[in-house]
């Protein structure tokens, strides 16, 4: 088979893949909406006489070291993972995307005095700086949002400032200012829609990470803090009776695994959508 | 002066403001906690005359520029200060903890590499069930988090099938064997998911290459394809694997702070993670300060690798 034979077989998986991965993202958020409606038990009631108890019909995902049932704790966990994950985006892209607008359009000593600071955060690893600003503020779930949207906002102002450099010396926009639309008319009407393509993509990927990063987070204890039940809670918890109870461990994990492989998904399509060559794959 | 040697040093130059940068925030750090962090620190120990005597030693009550000017003087004599619960040196505890997690972050890379170049080059050399499989591989190593596969493999080979321990450490020099016994878990665990990301790189820059104009006229010259793909493509595949591989050493230092919980291994991170639960913050200055340096260390490598793979900087073109 040729080489362009394969490229273009590989196109129409990864379209095939966005949609399964929209697919299985829609179903989950459906299920972090309907939690209080699917959950067969309370979450956080204690169940002495179910205490490391297997699945059986009435919790299929069986019981966790306190006897409470780990379907309905997974899917309230489920609730507090993916509203950190949206918010640290949405929070990174708010700031983030007119960043990079600012610092690409403008250029020169706007760009250095927007983007340096912006960079810097890029000197640490991503995990260590989330765990110096909690080591600052503390723990807490709004405190890893803040974290994450700090990780974020830099890999996205970089993104957009990157396309738009590449847009702003398109032809339709040297014309609009050729036929007198303003500087920030220009930027705003012309620039920025065609500039947030590689965003989203970014964001759609970031989003999938997030999940695991708060995951991460509260696992080490410094995100969501007891009684919020928390998938990384969960997954601390559940290492500790491993053995005796495996499905404590499993299914939080699979929760994320199965969430990050959506967006991952999703990414992947888009990325292919936006950019055709494959040139920043 | 070439224009090799300019990359260098400009790249170089570049990682010192950096560098300056990433201290004063570590240096900020206890200072931006809200109250009075030895308060904090100190807890239930902080009677005022503790408090004074600390804070005295931290030099807390002296002007800021004079604070951090004494302590970068004491970074650069090595004296990192000392951790305020147990009364050791910070470069002793340090220095037991970084070849922890040195040995954990270049083992997981360099599994990592070894699982993930061949997986790449074959899925893009023989298209059909390797690049499938592949394409697998990846989704899958990219979407489970590292903490969780750990679990996964502690389950299957310390719970089950009762290979391996599930956590501890001994150091190499003491005992070898025990000692990539006890690393065995958490290196696989950090090394799948890189390996992942190292085999999709691998398999986009060898697809681009074996693409292009010069793989043809090698076929036609009637080259064997064996040496295409190894000799040819794969150096010039090298560039982009290089630089996935820097950026994703400091994504590995990051699941290292992870990893070292899970598996109780005494690192850096797990250093970290203990000293920010007990507000230590002198050792949370201490371990970010020396991940920090390690992170920026390992770009600037990454930066000069890819100056001397690819040969347009030698030639001055623009990158």
């Amino acid at each position: 088979m040729s080489a362009v034979a394969v490229a273009l077989r590989t196109r129409r998986r990864l379209r095939g893949r966005a949609a399964v991965g929209a697919a299985i993202l829609v179903i989950l958020v459906l299920v972090a909406l309907l939690a209080p409606v699917l959950a067969p038990h309370d979450p956080n009631a204690i169940d002495p006489s179910r205490v490391l108890a297997g699945p059986d019909a009435s919790h299929p995902f069986g019981s966790d070291a306190l006897g409470r049932d780990v379907l309905s704790r997974v899917l309230f966990a489920y609730r507090v993972s993916l509203g950190v994950a949206v918010g640290s985006v949405l929070v990174a892209m708010a700031v983030g995307i007119p960043l990079g607008l600012l610092a690409g359009y403008h250029g020169g000593w706007v760009d250095s005095l927007l983007m340096r600071p912006v960079d810097l955060l890029l000197a640490l690893p991503a995990l260590l700086l989330a765990l110096s600003l909690i080591a600052i503020i503390g723990p807490g779930s709004g405190v890893a949002l803040f974290a994450i949207a700090v990780i974020y906002l830099p890999i996205l102002a970089r993104v957009v400032r990157g396309s738009v450099l590449g847009v702003k010396g398109e032809a339709y926009v040297i014309g609009a200012r050729a036929r007198g639309v303003s500087r920030t008319g220009c930027m705003l009407r012309h620039v920025l829609p065609n500039s947030l393509g590689p965003a989203v993509v970014q964001a759609s990927v970031l989003m999938g990470f997030a999940i695991q990063i708060e995951a991460a987070l509260s696992f080490l204890g410094l995100g969501a803090q007891p009684p919020t039940p928390s998938l990384g809670l969960m997954l601390a918890d559940g290492y500790q009776v491993l053995q005796q109870a495996p499905w404590a461990d499993i299914y939080p994990g699979l929760a994320i695994a199965i969430t990050v492989l959506a967006f991952t998904l999703i990414g992947d399509g888009l990325r292919d959508h936006f950019d055709p060559r494959g040139v920043s794959r | 002066m070439s224009t090799r040697t300019r990359y260098i040093a400009e790249r170089v130059l570049l990682a010192i403001p950096t560098l300056l940068a990433m201290t004063v925030f570590v240096f900020l750090l206890i200072r931006l906690v809200p109250g009075d962090p030895v308060q904090t620190m100190l807890g239930f120990r902080a009677t005022p005359q503790n408090v004074a005597t600390i804070r005295h030693q931290l030099h807390l009550d002296e002007p800021l520029l004079t604070q951090y000017i004494d302590w970068m003087k004491g970074l650069v004599h090595g004296d990192l200060g000392r951790d305020y619960v147990s009364h050791a040196p910070l470069s002793e505890l340090l220095g037991n903890a970084l070849p922890v997690t040195l040995e954990l972050t270049f083992l997981s890379m360099g599994l990592a590499l070894v699982i993930g170049v061949p997986m790449g080059v074959m899925a893009a050399a023989r298209p059909g069930t390797a690049r499938r499989l592949t394409d697998g591989f990846v989704i899958l190593g990219v979407s489970i988090p590292d903490f969780w596969l750990g679990t996964l493999l502690v389950l299957l080979f310390a719970a089950t099938l009762v290979w391996l321990p599930p956590s501890g450490y001994t150091p190499f020099t003491a005992d070898p064997v025990g000692n990539l016994r006890y690393m065995a878990l958490p290196v696989l665990t950090l090394a799948i998911g890189e390996a992942a990301y190292i085999a999709r790189t691998t398999r986009g820059a060898m697809d681009q290459a074996l693409g292009a104009p010069f793989v043809t006229f090698l076929r036609a010259k009637g080259l064997a394809e064996r040496s295409i793909v190894f000799r040819h493509a794969l150096r010039n595949a090298s560039v982009p694997i290089v630089t996935v591989a820097g950026i994703q050493f400091g994504v590995l230092l990051g699941g290292a702070i992870v990893i070292e919980t899970l598996f109780g291994l005494p690192g850096v991170g797990r250093l970290t993670v203990t000293a920010i639960n007990q507000r230590n913050y002198t050792v949370v200055q201490g371990a970010v300060l020396v991940i920090a340096t390690l992170f920026i260390i390992v770009n600037l490598v990454t930066d000069l690798l890819y100056g001397w793979l690819d040969p347009r900087i030698d030639a001055g073109a623009e990158r």
